[in-house]
């Protein structure tokens, strides 16, 4: 009972930091209206609904088709979170009209999916049970390493260009490691039951979302500090 | 200036960021700011009419200042494009 009292505590901290991001880049979306910002608010809203769902299938645990429903959508949630992220930082270095026009064709079938996922995971009869969603865990762990294993790639070509400064840069690429390294322990986990990639998983994704947190609050301190002297 | 298609608030801050380095000057030009800033010169009074409206630039004696609200401003959209670019979002 304790330890399932921690986990929720978890998701619940967990859901609380990518809100905070999700209104961070809102923010930066609202200042800068480029399209392919929007990208990191959803996958930032997705993630933590996934955290809300995992935390909703564990209160639920003694039901098992309830439970499986929440751990189903977590899934969803997730790897739809981190393709959102993806897509962003992909279409960061494109940002023509037509690029534009692509974010927004995946965009608009993206939502009709997730909508329809909810209608029928809520609707599917009894007699038509979905596979255990353990058995899809380690696949769909798989999907959202890819989609993080971009991202850190895109981070680290962009930190090896040159005319870019180093100093606060390595950050971003760090963070999403450690989101990375989450992922994959708990893959580890779904593979061998390792209680020690299960604890190190929970205490990844948590630093990683602080460490995002941080970097904006130690963003633009320089500038606004010179203006002041 | 070299710039590419702006949007009306980064529009907005570039005029902000442009008037506070020429206020460094004993009077700004309004001229030479509108030219820094590469916008027409009525379409820059729009603008500037805009942020005196929003309390970010005040008149006074026929000089400009960027109030206090304005500082704010710029410090805002320096934060989020420092954190952009520390994501690896900006070139």
């Amino acid at each position: 009972m304790a330890a399932i009292a921690i986990l929720v505590a978890n998701e619940i901290l967990s859901t609380v930091l990518a809100f905070v991001l999700v209104y961070y880049f809102v923010r930066a979306y609202q200042l800068t209206r480029s399209l392919y910002l929007f990208g990191l608010p959803c996958g930032f809203l997705l993630l933590a609904s996934s955290y809300v769902f995992l935390g909703v299938s564990l209160l639920y645990e003694n039901n098992m088709a309830v439970s499986e429903m929440f751990l189903w959508l977590r899934l969803i949630m997730q790897s739809y979170g981190f393709a959102f992220i993806a897509f962003a930082y992909y279409f960061s270095s494109k940002t023509n009209e037509a690029s534009e026009r692509v974010l927004r064709m995946i965009s608009l079938p993206s939502v009709v999916t997730i909508i329809l996922v909810f209608g029928a995971l809520y609707f599917t009869p009894p007699f038509l049970e979905l596979p255990p969603a353990s058995v899809a865990d380690e696949w769909f762990k798989v999907l959202n390493l890819v989609f993080l294993g971009y991202v850190i790639w895109h981070l680290f070509r962009h930190l090896a260009s040159p005319h870019k400064e180093a100093y606060g840069s390595v950050w971003a690429p760090l963070a999403f490691s450690v989101l990375a390294l989450g992922q994959y322990s708990m893959l580890i986990w779904g593979i061998d039951g390792s209680q020690i990639a299960f604890i190190f998983a929970h205490i990844a994704r948590l630093a990683s979302l602080t460490l995002f947190i941080y970097i904006y609050h130690s963003s633009g301190r320089v500038g606004s500090e010179s203006r002041k002297a | 200036m070299k710039v590419g298609k702006r949007s009306r608030i980064q529009i907005y801050f570039d005029i902000l960021r442009i008037l506070c380095e020429e206020l460094k000057n004993d009077k700004p030009s309004l001229t030479r700011v509108a030219h820094i800033t590469n916008l027409p010169y009525d379409r820059f009074q729009k603008c500037l009419n805009k942020l005196i409206q929003l309390d970010m630039v005040r008149e006074q004696d026929g000089k400009f200042f960027v109030t206090e609200k304005g500082f704010e401003c710029i410090n805002e959209y320096e934060r989020i494009n420092d954190f952009l670019r520390r994501m690896g979002l900006l070139p």
